[in-house]
């Protein structure tokens, strides 16, 4: 587990008709698939649908948290058997241990790896620094406000250094405006390592706003319908209706959900 | 609990007023003296018999004669309530760990816990008497059923209530599960355990005087029991006061174990 093994590369994530059902016989519930994804290292790639179409279970299958009912998933080539280590994850609750400061919380990651902890140290120092963090170190999580507990949760799916991002709808409880500025910096932090993120969202603006490509997914059991490649520069506004190509991208992503009947009007 | 907080929140912001601990503190003694002056007045203005109801002279006074027989009963009630109550603690916590673990432990033994916890527990005393004869252990095993249901069941809420999802996170950073019990689940759970143990204290306080009254021949209940057999009112009133005491310094001893046990919970107002 050298954490500068991955460094400057982030992993390739293949799926191949993976299909969730939970359960079996007359209570099987089949949430999700055959869907085929291909994410190239370092690719940021939002997931965007309605609500229960399997987007945090696509999730959790790439990540080899939770066992695959059928297909299979190659993370840099090599075939998903157990949860993968090198990578982080943010969901859209922080997570973080009541009971742990903010950087206690963050290096967590060193202790249960067992990594180095002055160079550890370093690393959430910057992290904090990054995140406009600074100051809150020694705070419980309770002491910080919503934004800055997420970002502590960013953090520390960062610390270690992993190829590979997971993020479930991880601004979904925040205002608008801590939502704008956290894409902001998450987009930087992207910038700077370029690491394999897969976002889920169910925002419009925030997919458009941080992703290279944006897969659209119908209603449960969700399948991939659209694949949109966004091609803004980057780091992005914090208004993206500068970019007129932003409402065309917007427009195709509403039509869709009219099409599935995501919306209805 | 609530003294321990206003002592942190009064950080001298004040300037000269007393301190707010010290001023709740004062109003106590002023309105117990109150109380006191009350009732030893009207014992002596209706003339009532020490025997029937002793004045609050005789018994301080009977406190401080026999100081040194009561701190006897009071060491020995605080033994058996600390054995008690710990031996609570050590089964109750693990217990709930392990039911909360496995699915199957969980439906197989909650009705029995369920039972046992609104089960009077004192109606096991005659029954433990017969098998272990009266003794400090009897009232020990008793303080121990007293305790350890309010202990067993806040601490498996405290286990359920970890969401689960944190799992995930740290089955990726490949945790063990010894790793994941020692740094997430037990501390998460802690102010539940926290909970359950406070109420624990007050049911074994309670429990461990009923204990000593009926199957005991040391503490402070079987010292009240002797002296109501002589009708040694003084004595009797001397040892309520003192196991009011001893109540009061496991309850303070539990709040001060919280304050230092868990200093991330100090979110005082």
């Amino acid at each position: 587990m050298d954490p500068q093994k991955n460094q400057g590369t982030g992993a390739s994530i293949v799926a191949r008709d993976i299909t969730k059902i939970y359960g079996t016989g007359a209570d099987a519930f089949h949430a999700l698939g055959p869907i085929d994804l291909d994410i190239k290292p370092g690719e940021f790639v939002s997931l965007i649908g309605p609500s229960g179409c399997g987007k945090s279970t696509t999730m959790l299958l790439v990540s080899g948290l939770e066992p695959i009912s059928q297909g299979h998933v190659e993370i840099d080539g090599k075939p998903l058997t157990k949860p993968i280590s090198e990578i982080g994850i943010v969901f859209q609750d922080h997570l973080l241990l009541d009971f742990r400061t903010a950087i206690q919380n963050v290096m967590l990651q060193q202790e249960i790896r067992k990594l180095d902890k002055a160079d550890m140290r370093s690393r959430a120092d910057a992290l904090f620094e990054q995140l406009d963090l600074v100051g809150a170190e020694d705070k419980y999580p309770w002491q910080l406000s919503g934004g800055m507990r997420q970002r502590v949760s960013i953090a520390r799916a960062l610390v270690h250094d992993p190829s590979m991002l997971i993020m479930d709808e991880p601004f979904g409880a925040l205002d608008a405006i801590s939502r704008t500025q956290i894409r902001h910096d998450l987009e930087m932090l992207w910038l700077a390592k370029r690491k394999t993120v897969l976002f889920i969202t169910h925002s419009i603006e925030e997919a458009v706003g941080l992703s290279d490509r944006v897969l659209v997914m119908s209603k449960s059991p969700g399948c991939i319908v659209e694949e949109i490649s966004i091609d803004l520069p980057r780091p992005r506004p914090a208004h993206l209706g500068e970019y007129p190509e932003f409402a065309v991208y917007a427009k195709k992503i509403y039509t869709i959900f009219e099409k599935l009947g995501v919306y209805n009007f | 609990m609530a003294q321990m907080s206003t002592v942190e929140t009064s950080g001298g912001t004040r300037g000269p007023a007393l301190p707010a601990w010290l001023k709740s503190g004062l109003l106590t003694i002023v309105a117990v003296l109150i109380v006191m002056g009350v009732w030893q007045v009207a014992a002596i203005a209706f003339d009532v018999p020490v025997w029937l109801v002793p004045k609050p002279s005789d018994f301080m006074a009977r406190f401080v004669s026999d100081f040194p027989l009561l701190l006897h009963h009071a060491f020995e009630t605080s033994k058996t309530l600390l054995m008690g109550f710990a031996l609570g603690v050590l089964i109750a916590v693990p217990l709930a760990f392990a039911i909360t673990s496995f699915g199957a432990l969980e439906r197989g033994l909650f009705p029995v816990i369920v039972f046992l916890n609104i089960m009077p527990k004192t109606v096991i005393g005659p029954i433990l008497i017969v098998w272990f004869g009266i003794g400090p252990l009897v009232a020990v095993l008793i303080v121990f059923l007293m305790s350890f249901f309010p202990v067993l069941v806040d601490s498996m809420s405290g286990f359920r209530a970890v969401d689960p999802r944190l799992y995930y996170i740290t089955r990726s950073m490949g945790a063990s599960p010894a790793q994941t019990f020692f740094r997430i689940r037990l501390p998460a759970s802690m102010d539940h355990i926290f909970a359950g143990m406070k109420i624990g204290v007050v049911k074994a306080v309670e429990g461990v005087i009923i204990a000593e009254f009926i199957a005991s021949s040391a503490g402070l209940g079987y010292l009240i029991m002797r002296a109501s057999g002589f009708m040694d009112m003084t004595l009797m009133f001397s040892g309520l006061i003192m196991a009011a005491l001893v109540a009061l310094v496991f309850n303070s001893g539990m709040s001060i174990a919280e304050v230092v046990l868990m200093p991330w919970a100090r979110r005082s107002q």
